[in-house]
């Protein structure tokens, strides 16, 4: 056992050097490099609720919108007028200084943590009682209905939509922003990431499991299943909100349904990336997000135009002959190696039997 | 366990490995090249408008380059761009736009499809300082933040249909008139929409439906059954080609009588064509008209723009083409007068920019607009089965006069 412990210190160590190391040795990819992490956060977020718990949402998109706007808007409203901010025909310009921007996007991010999670706390309690099918349906409803409504809220530049205040310009050094946002994600990463590896140790974790492989049962052996259900929904929201605040202040502009409520491509993403990975597993939203985005990034520009078709085509392969992901199949094909006992004589038995 | 931490971690360290060779970064001018980078829409809901800025941009670094190319401090230099496809998508735009720059190694930028596109690029040029002319986001939002490297040879969104309203009251004897109107829910759009709002409290005009349209735009047969129920003067319909397409498809089929009917981006939808008689007496804001009478010594006027064009690309060019044709003699214009490729000095040449085009004269504001350039508007007027686009405003370029009232649909034939 400490064995093992002394090869996961390793192996942590290494990939925390490695992500620190990152932006310097790699300094030109530094944006796809936070792309990464929050892929990376949101797909284990995903999983908490999809996988662990078992019930599918396409709503956490919902948070990630939700904690975009946040962010932007406390970051603009705490010094300024949001509403002659967001005006597109608006003469004025306001200009962050540089304690001003770092200051509001402090606080935003506190707030798009915050309020997500309340926001999931309440909607939790209103729909977590539906399941299977139903529940997935109905959280796809939320991201397209609040993608719409945000696209009517003039406040926050409606269809307009929402430039969020550059990078101070008194930072000369062009690298600052690029550096800024990646270690902010990085960090957004590794505080997910110990997250829910704390909860996989946790006894929340086997109750979460409980109500996905059975949830009657689960409630009648005494667990308050609604109770949990909205906790997990909670700690989705938290972080997804953080990585939809980090994602606003790189990209710059806020876009109701393209953007911030982009149901269609982050909100499957993240589901995509859970499942080529191994949903229900620790590492396999990790490396279903890593392997994702190098497809992507790689492939999209040498197949101009037929992008979404290789998509597709993707989604096709890893449902067909993944469909426990790549952690799955590799632990059907080397269980021993996921620590897995197995009997042989028992497993042929099984085979003949068959 | 053991041997999966190190397939784990030979994997990383090979991609590692991979990176680092790939990281090698081109240059700006590479040899004869002066190389552009430019994120266009080839897929998603401006594909098409993408593919006509595209054509816009190709048409011209070829005739630049067949005529001698760009002379800068003595050497003749040839113009190339890198595309890459935003998906219509204003994240991935702002993503591409710094794989450009970084990963790339350009050091100017042409514009992307659509105001909301423009939007999410330009903190990014801005950032690294990097001049981008661009010429297909109008939104006046735009030049509004202070930006410093972008320059767009087009008139801003808000200029696109205050005219028309001018137009309906002067027709309505200089009488207020009730405007209905339905903007798709995007950057450009909604400040065409701005536009619409001034020339009402200008002349007094009631708007009388104010309808917001989705983004993957389909149908407006909401906004339309309460057009047939209220009767306005005007219908105002702003939502780039798919809104064209709809509004026109729907107003016939609906058969709604209005007296006048204002849109945007017609020649893009190639409204005359795909509708003929259908999208007839429609009136259409335009940045750009084959029929106007500028000149330059590349492409000449803009019939023979509109000639070349066609036996090119197979199709009239929307002004969508045209405007990015002309970005491309703005950079060329501006590397010479700097005569050098520093990007300050390109800049700064940018800022003197005073010339004319095939497409219209160009001299940047201080928000980087284009000041030197009204908007004109055109009719769909038909011969037979034969439909085609007629200046009507204003006058100096006036090939027709406007037609109005529009017809009921019981007296059309």
């Amino acid at each position: 056992m400490g064995n093992i412990k002394q090869k996961d210190l390793i192996l942590y160590s290494g990939l925390i050097i490695l992500g620190l190391a990152a932006p310097y040795l790699f300094s030109a990819f530094k944006v796809q490099l936070t792309y990464l992490c929050v892929l990376i956060v949101l797909a284990m977020t995903w999983n908490l609720q999809g996988g662990e718990m078992g019930y599918n949402t396409f709503g956490n998109i919902l948070f990630y919108g939700l904690g975009m706007y946040l962010t932007a808007s406390v970051q603009v409203g705490m010094f300024f007028p949001l509403a002659e901010w967001t005006e597109s025909g608006g003469e004025k310009t306001f200009v962050h200084t540089t304690t001003q921007y770092f200051q509001g996007i402090g606080v935003g991010l506190l707030v798009a943590a915050i309020i997500p999670a309340i926001v999931a706390g309440a909607i939790g309690y209103a729909i977590l009682g539906l399941r299977g099918h139903y529940f997935a349906i109905c959280t796809l409803g939320l991201g397209i209905a609040a993608g719409e409504i945000a696209g009517g809220i003039e406040i926050i530049g409606a269809g307009q939509g929402f430039t969020t205040p550059p990078f101070p310009a008194e930072i000369v050094d062009n690298e600052a922003r690029g550096k800024f946002f990646y270690f902010l994600s990085f960090a957004l990463l590794i505080g997910t990431f110990v997250f829910v590896k704390y909860i996989y140790g946790s006894r929340f974790r086997l109750i979460l499991n409980a109500i996905r492989d059975n949830e009657d049962k689960a409630e009648a052996m005494g667990i308050q299943t609604m109770k949990y259900k909205i906790v997990g929904w909670m700690c989705s929201a938290f972080f997804c909100g953080l990585a939809g605040g980090i994602m606003g202040g790189l990209i710059g502009y806020i876009d109701s349904t393209d953007v911030a409520f982009d149901g269609r491509e982050m909100g499957v993403f993240m589901v995509l990336m859970a499942i080529l990975g191994g949903k229900g597993t620790l590492w396999g939203p990790v490396i279903g997000a890593t392997l994702f985005h190098f497809f992507k990034e790689g492939l999209w520009t040498f197949i101009l135009g037929w992008q979404y078709v290789a998509l597709g085509v993707l989604i096709v392969v890893i449902v067909v002959y993944f469909p426990e992901g790549l952690m799955g199949w590799l632990r059907e094909k080397y269980p021993e190696r996921f620590g897995e006992v197995i009997d042989e004589k028992d497993r042929k038995a099984q085979v003949e039997l068959k | 366990m053991n041997k999966l931490v190190k397939l784990f971690i030979t994997s990383i360290s090979a991609i590692t490995l991979a990176l680092v060779s790939f990281t090698s970064s081109f240059a700006k001018v590479d040899g004869e090249y002066i190389v552009l980078g430019s994120a266009i829409s080839l897929t998603g809901k401006y594909s098409s408008n993408g593919v006509h800025t595209q054509n816009g941009y190709n048409m011209a670094v070829d005739r630049i380059n067949k005529m001698g190319g760009v002379e800068v401090q003595g050497k003749k230099y040839k113009f190339e761009i890198i595309y890459y496809d935003d998906e219509s998508n204003p994240k991935r735009a702002a993503q591409l736009a710094e794989r450009l720059i970084k990963q790339d190694g350009v050091h100017y930028m042409l514009g992307p499809y659509s105001s909301g596109l423009t939007k999410a690029i330009a903190p990014v040029t801005e950032k690294y300082k990097i001049p981008m002319v661009e010429a297909n986001g109008a939104s006046r939002s735009l030049f509004t933040k202070g930006y410093k490297y972008l320059f767009a040879v087009l008139s801003p969104a808000n200029q696109y249909l205050e005219v028309a309203i001018d137009l309906a009251v002067e027709k309505n004897g200089g009488k207020p008139v009730r405007i209905a109107q339905a903007f798709e829910q995007d950057a450009f759009s909604q400040d065409v929409r701005l536009g619409i709002l001034d020339a009402a409290k200008r002349t007094g005009s009631e708007i009388i439906i104010d309808d917001k349209l989705p983004k993957e735009l389909n149908d407006m047969a909401a906004t339309l059954a309460k057009v047939k129920a209220t009767k306005p003067d005007v219908l105002v319909v702003s939502g780039h080609t798919k809104g064209a397409l709809t509004a026109i498809r729907q107003i016939s089929e609906m058969k709604v009588d209005v007296p006048m009917l204002a849109m945007t981006h017609c020649d893009a939808a190639k409204l005359s064509k795909q509708h003929g008689k259908n999208s007839e007496y429609a009136l259409c804001a335009s940045q750009w008209h084959k029929n106007l009478s500028y000149k330059d010594k590349f492409f000449g006027g803009g019939k023979k723009y509109a000639r070349d064009f066609q036996k090119e690309f197979g199709y009239d060019p929307p002004y969508q083409s045209a405007e990015s044709s002309a970005a491309l003699l703005v950079f060329k214009d501006a590397f010479e007068r700097a005569n050098s490729f520093d990007r300050d000095a390109v800049r700064d040449a940018l800022v003197d920019t005073e010339m004319q085009t095939f497409y219209g004269n160009i001299k940047f504001g201080p928000g980087g607009q284009n000041v030197a350039k009204p908007m004109i508007l055109f009719q769909v007027r038909c011969k037979g089965d034969d439909c085609e686009n007629r200046v009507v405003a204003p006058t100096k370029w006036a090939s027709d006069k406007f037609y109005h009232p529009i017809p009921k649909w019981s007296e059309r034939s």
